[in-house]
């Protein structure tokens, strides 16, 4: 009977750390191209991860434990790195990889089957700033203000913010079990939180619409761009098929690996010479770097995502969704950091009926511009 | 304990230990290349002998933020796009206690496979768009739904891309870029 209660408490412990030995299987390639170095971090199935980049190295962090069989490796040969060390953290695989002087993360993207994270790497003269990476942790208060500055060239304090409430006129959006209009719910918190922001830090603040109108989203985006606003927070609330989910998240743009090929594409055919009659060719290539405007601020993107949804979890008290990524329209044609919020969800009856609730937008708008206001700091001073 | 027990239990556990091994290795391989499994079961169609797979359809519930597994059969076909047509239709049908995330009266017109781009075109009718109930939630859902379970059913498909009526749309109900196709997000399927 011993043997036995024995013999049974091995097997439960052993179902119980069997999870613990599906290692991610993590093979790392590097390669030289004109104009940068490419290190791909290559697994049996997808993970999430963080990126962060100091002088002279950057640190590749994976949630659970990798299979990877060395501690260190180096690259001799290699154009900019020098060698990769490997650790586990707790919970986390860390790969520190060490580069040859200073470099910089030109881009980095995620590709599937396999799932590969790829960062294409350049020399760079001055030593680097941190960067989030793609999959980010909402339960994360977001980092301390970073010393070096992010990526747009020659960025600007924060002074224009542009105000994006979603739909209107026609459009109607999401619409509640008791007939609530999210065009109406997105209105209203929108022109909240542009009084308050104006009220309290006395920035300008533009909107993509102030009434009931319908606005195309490729106008939304225009008139960002054309008014030189610095960040864009389109207001919306969530719908789903599934009628008892509820809660906040924040979106950035997601850069699909269709996105990777026509930027690659684009970028490819703007090396050559063009033919001057292939003007057709051309606009073409434009409309592919103008559908893709937001790319470079992808970084700053899911920074100002972060710290609006640890506002809207810390002050709703709703349930945490977390910060995603999505191919949203009207984000992917800003060229400025810009987030799209799902403040609540009108399709579930509690959280239709908090959002007829004058105090409950009020709240929201409140979240909001706290988290707007640490992204200003944040932004602000990395440019010191 | 005496030394034959002692045995006994170290045998036992090395047993256990080479037994879960074997079921983690199994079940991590399933998400990254999960093939229909082809049965040895023949029907007659007219006077054609006709075969069927086993199929793994993935299903919205309320108690899940995720897609949940259902076995069904499907006769195949000669023409690869009837196949597909046949899937959809399976899962547009939907099952019992679970939900499918797309609006009544929606109904597929064409699949056509782009083998030189490993793409599936999927042209629905207008009433997608016109009664599609708006939320970015919802939309990822239908986007995700449809994906998804085609990607991991059919491994030719790495992409999926969306036409209503017979044209590109920009987006189902004023969020996510429809134009674009788009490749699997397992995510939705976690805990395969």
């Amino acid at each position: 009977m011993k043997n036995l209660i024995k013999t049974s408490s091995f097997f439960i412990l052993i179902l119980v750390l069997a999870p613990l030995l599906t290692a991610l299987d993590v093979n790392i390639r590097t390669s030289d191209n004109e104009g940068f170095t490419r290190i791909v971090f290559e697994a049996d199935r997808s993970f999430t991860y963080a990126v962060q980049s100091r002088p002279g190295q950057m640190q590749v962090r994976l949630s659970g434990r990798a299979a990877f069989p060395a501690k260190t490796m180096g690259w001799p040969d290699s154009m900019l790195l020098e060698r990769l060390t490997y650790e586990i953290q707790g919970n986390e695989s860390v790969f520190t990889v060490f580069f040859k002087g200073n470099a910089t993360i030109k881009k980095s993207f995620v590709l599937e089957k396999p799932f590969r994270v790829v960062f294409d790497l350049e020399k760079s003269e001055k030593a680097v700033g941190a960067t989030p990476g793609s999959a980010v942790s909402p339960e994360k208060k977001p980092d301390p203000p970073q010393e070096n500055p992010p990526a747009p060239s020659k960025p600007k304090p924060i002074e224009t913010i542009c105000i994006d409430p979603g739909h209107g006129g026609e459009d109607l959006g999401a619409i509640g079990k008791s007939k609530s209009q999210e065009k109406d719910v997105t209105l209203k918190i929108s022109l909240k939180l542009k009084k308050l922001i104006e009220s309290k830090t006395g920035l300008r603040v533009i909107m993509t619409r102030d009434k009931d109108s319908e606005v195309s989203l490729n106008t939304r985006a225009s008139i960002a761009n054309n008014q030189l606003a610095q960040m864009f927070i389109s207001v919306h609330a969530n719908s789903s098929f599934r009628k008892s989910a509820y809660g906040s998240e924040t979106y950035f743009v997601s850069l699909q690996a269709t996105d990777q090929e026509s930027l690659e594409l684009a970028q490819k055919e703007n090396q050559n010479p063009v033919d001057p009659g292939e003007t057709i060719k051309n606009d073409e290539l434009k409309m592919i770097l103008w559908n893709m405007a937001q790319t470079e601020y992808v970084r700053e993107s899911s920074k100002l995502a972060e710290y609006i949804q640890n506002e809207l979890n810390d002050l709703l008290g709703t349930r945490n969704r977390g910060v995603k990524q999505a191919p949203f329209r009207v984000l992917m044609r800003t060229a400025m950091p810009a987030v799209l919020i799902e403040t609540a969800f009108i399709s579930n009856a509690s959280e239709e009926k908090k959002l007829k609730d004058e105090e409950f937008l009020n709240k929201i708008a409140f979240a909001i511009y706290s988290g707007i206001s640490k992204f200003i700091y944040y932004y602000n001073n990395i440019l010191k | 304990m005496t030394k034959k027990s002692r045995t006994a239990l170290l045998i036992s556990l090395a047993a256990f230990f080479v037994i879960a091994l074997l079921a983690v290795l199994l079940f991590r391989k399933k998400p990254a290349g999960f093939e229909p499994e082809l049965l040895n079961k023949a029907g007659v169609s007219g006077a054609v002998l006709t075969q069927f797979i086993k199929v793994k359809l993935f299903y919205f519930s309320e108690t899940s933020d995720y897609l949940q597994p259902v076995y069904r059969e499907i006769e195949v076909p000669e023409i690869r796009e009837e196949l597909y047509k046949k899937f959809i239709a399976l899962l547009l049908a939907g099952d019992s206690g679970h939900i499918t995330p797309v609006p009544d009266g929606v109904q597929l017109r064409g699949a056509y496979y782009l083998d030189s781009k490993e793409m599936l075109v999927l042209d629905f009718n207008e009433l997608l768009g016109s009664s599609f109930p708006g939320g970015t939630t919802a939309e990822l859902e239908f986007i995700y739904f449809l994906v998804d379970n085609l990607c991991y059913n059919f491994g030719e498909i790495k992409k999926v891309k969306f036409l209503i009526g017979g044209n590109e749309s920009k987006t189902l109900a004023g969020h996510i870029d429809l134009e674009k196709p788009f490749f699997p997000n397992f995510d939705w399927l976690k805990g395969e």
